[in-house]
């Protein structure tokens, strides 16, 4: 029994040296909480920064689409009515679905 | 009361492990700092360790530089890294069959042949290889030889770059040209009439500077398009990557010997080792290139006595990848090992890769493409993007469809220019798209401008 007291004391004397330790790892984990809580603010703002940028980006695109199918139904418009007036028929294809043969096309693109 | 060893054991363990918890953070701290100091390595090589152009040779051998591979990252194109590597579009999309030119699969590793064997011609001066589409200038006369390499662009197979000896006649930076009498026809039936004279800058395909040749009409140059470097797309003459003709323009004295030849097969050896490398041959060569490499190889095995791979010799032949294989030991001494291949990361950002300006409301834009698939809609983008000069453009996704709109440009008169280049060099019929700004009755009013 007292030897089992003596090794209980002298674990929870062991205990008490090492918290000195432990108390500077405390202050060191203090210090990456708030390090840490630092960069979540900043990923946060970062966050809302880009999510501010993709609307815009978003409402530009939006935009660009519009514009974009006005000018198409122009064009189809303008196509229907010539070719109607030449051929008594409507247009098959609009102008701008049609699309290249890619490396031969894109050679010969690349000459002088 | 007395308590029994066990006991007394089980009481100080839970003491311990009272103490500790107390300690957690210095218990285990030990153990993350050690986990950070040592974190696991990165698996691969900075890209900027990757030689792309300056060699050394070592007497009798004839085989520089190594192989490498890059994982694809989204938007890349293999022109974009062909570029940044110093290579050419063939040569890349050679050594990667079956890899998407313009739209590759993201995370894929793709080959950068950056070895090369030598031709068979002098090592001193210049020496072109319109198989390969790859210059080789020989610097000093030392040993090690220093090799200096660029992949180029050559004549088509209508107007193709002629073999043979000349000379660096003349240099000029910021060359004007004065374009021939057979391009001036060209262009006008097509519906593009050129100037007669070109004057330096962005629409000079001559570029920044120019190498002119003793066989008259033929120059070395750089260009206005980079994404032509590695295709036959010339009337002739040879064209280099900006970067590259700027080098080859200082390190070039008046009169250097010019040597062009046409090896699709090329032998050579390093380190004991015989290597067999081939390029897809001109129409009509195939059989009477392939016999002379095949009679060549016989001797060697004959000379050497050692027994050469045949099955691997044909397999190199029908593929012409571009890559220097091994095929045989010279010696029995020699290694036997495969050649590594080195992965380099993916670079922050590859150079010369075209930018794409951001949207704007105010600014007019062309309508080049309307598509239902997106890789197609990708495709046709990059391909705009990489003219030269190049037209921006993007894809934008309207339900389920893809546009490939280019643009911005300041005015209707610059968009009417780049309806007019998608017309002409890429048979695309651009829609003019007026600024999304302005209100719907100057659509009606804006008259479109002429292709």
């Amino acid at each position: 029994m007292k030897r089992a007291i003596l090794g209980i004391f002298m674990t929870l004397l062991a205990g008490t040296v090492m918290g000195c330790a432990t108390s500077g790892d405390l202050a060191k984990m203090q210090e990456q909480q708030n390090q840490t809580a630092a960069k979540a603010d900043q990923a946060l703002q970062e966050a809302r920064s880009a999510m501010a940028t993709a609307d815009a980006a978003k409402r530009q695109a939006d935009a660009a689409n519009a514009a974009a199918t006005r000018a198409e139904t122009t064009a189809n418009n303008a196509a229907t009515a010539t070719t109607n007036s030449a051929t008594g028929g409507p247009v098959e294809e609009t102008p701008a679905n049609q699309t290249p043969q890619s490396s031969d096309v894109f050679q010969k693109s690349m000459g002088k | 009361m007395k308590l029994s060893p066990i006991s007394n054991w089980l009481l100080l363990t839970a003491l311990w492990a009272f103490v500790l918890s107390l300690n957690g953070c210095a218990g285990i701290s030990w153990a993350l700092n050690g986990a950070q100091e040592n974190p696991y390595p990165p698996p691969s090589h900075d890209e900027r360790e990757i030689e792309r152009n300056e060699f050394t040779l070592p007497s009798g051998d004839d085989v520089v530089g190594g192989l490498a591979v890059v994982r694809l990252e989204k938007g890349d194109t293999l022109p974009d890294v062909a570029r940044h590597f110093g290579l050419g579009v063939t040569a890349i999309s050679a050594a990667n069959p079956g890899v998407d030119l313009w739209v590759p699969e993201v995370g894929k590793l793709v080959m950068l042949p950056l070895s090369f064997i030598l031709p068979d011609a002098p090592r001193s001066g210049i020496v072109i290889n319109i198989a390969a589409m790859r210059l080789f200038r020989y610097q000093g006369n030392g040993n090690p030889l220093a090799v200096l390499t660029f992949p180029v662009g050559i004549g088509t197979t209508e107007r193709p770059t002629p073999t043979g000896k000349m000379s660096v006649e003349r240099k000029e930076m910021w060359p004007t040209w004065h374009v021939p009498s057979s391009i001036l026809k060209a262009h006008r039936a097509k519906g593009d009439p050129l100037p007669a004279v070109v004057l330096p800058g962005p629409q000079n395909p001559l570029g920044e500077s120019a190498l002119y040749l003793s066989k008259s009409g033929y120059l070395i140059h750089g260009t206005n398009k980079p994404a032509s470097i590695g295709l036959k797309a010339t009337n002739g003459c040879m064209r280099l990557y900006p970067e590259d003709v700027k080098r080859l323009y200082d390190d070039t004295p008046l009169h250097t010997p010019v040597v062009i030849v046409n090896q699709p097969y090329l032998i050579g050896q390093r380190d004991g080792v015989l290597y067999m490398e081939a390029h897809k041959p001109a129409e009509g060569a195939d059989e009477r290139e392939q016999k002379r490499i095949f009679e060549r190889l016989r001797e060697i095995e004959r000379e050497t006595g050692q027994p050469l791979n045949w099955k691997e010799i044909e397999q190199v032949t029908v593929e012409a990848r571009g890559i220097p294989v091994p095929i045989s030991r010279l010696a029995p001494e020699s290694s036997n090992e495969a050649p590594t291949t080195t992965e380099v990361r993916h670079p922050e950002k590859l150079y010369g890769k075209p930018e794409v300006p951001e949207l704007k409301l105010d600014g007019w834009y062309v309508l080049a493409a309307n598509v239902a698939d997106e890789t197609e809609a990708r495709r046709i983008a990059a391909m705009i993007n990489h003219q030269g000069p190049p037209i921006p453009s993007r894809v934008l996704v309207d339900r389920d469809r893809y546009r490939v709109m280019t643009g911005p440009f300041k005015d209707v008169d610059e968009a009417g220019d780049a309806i007019r280049r998608l017309k002409i060099d890429l048979e695309l019929n651009g829609i003019l798209v007026v600024p999304a700004s302005e209100p719907l009755q100057e659509l009606v009013q804006q008259p479109t401008p002429g292709v």
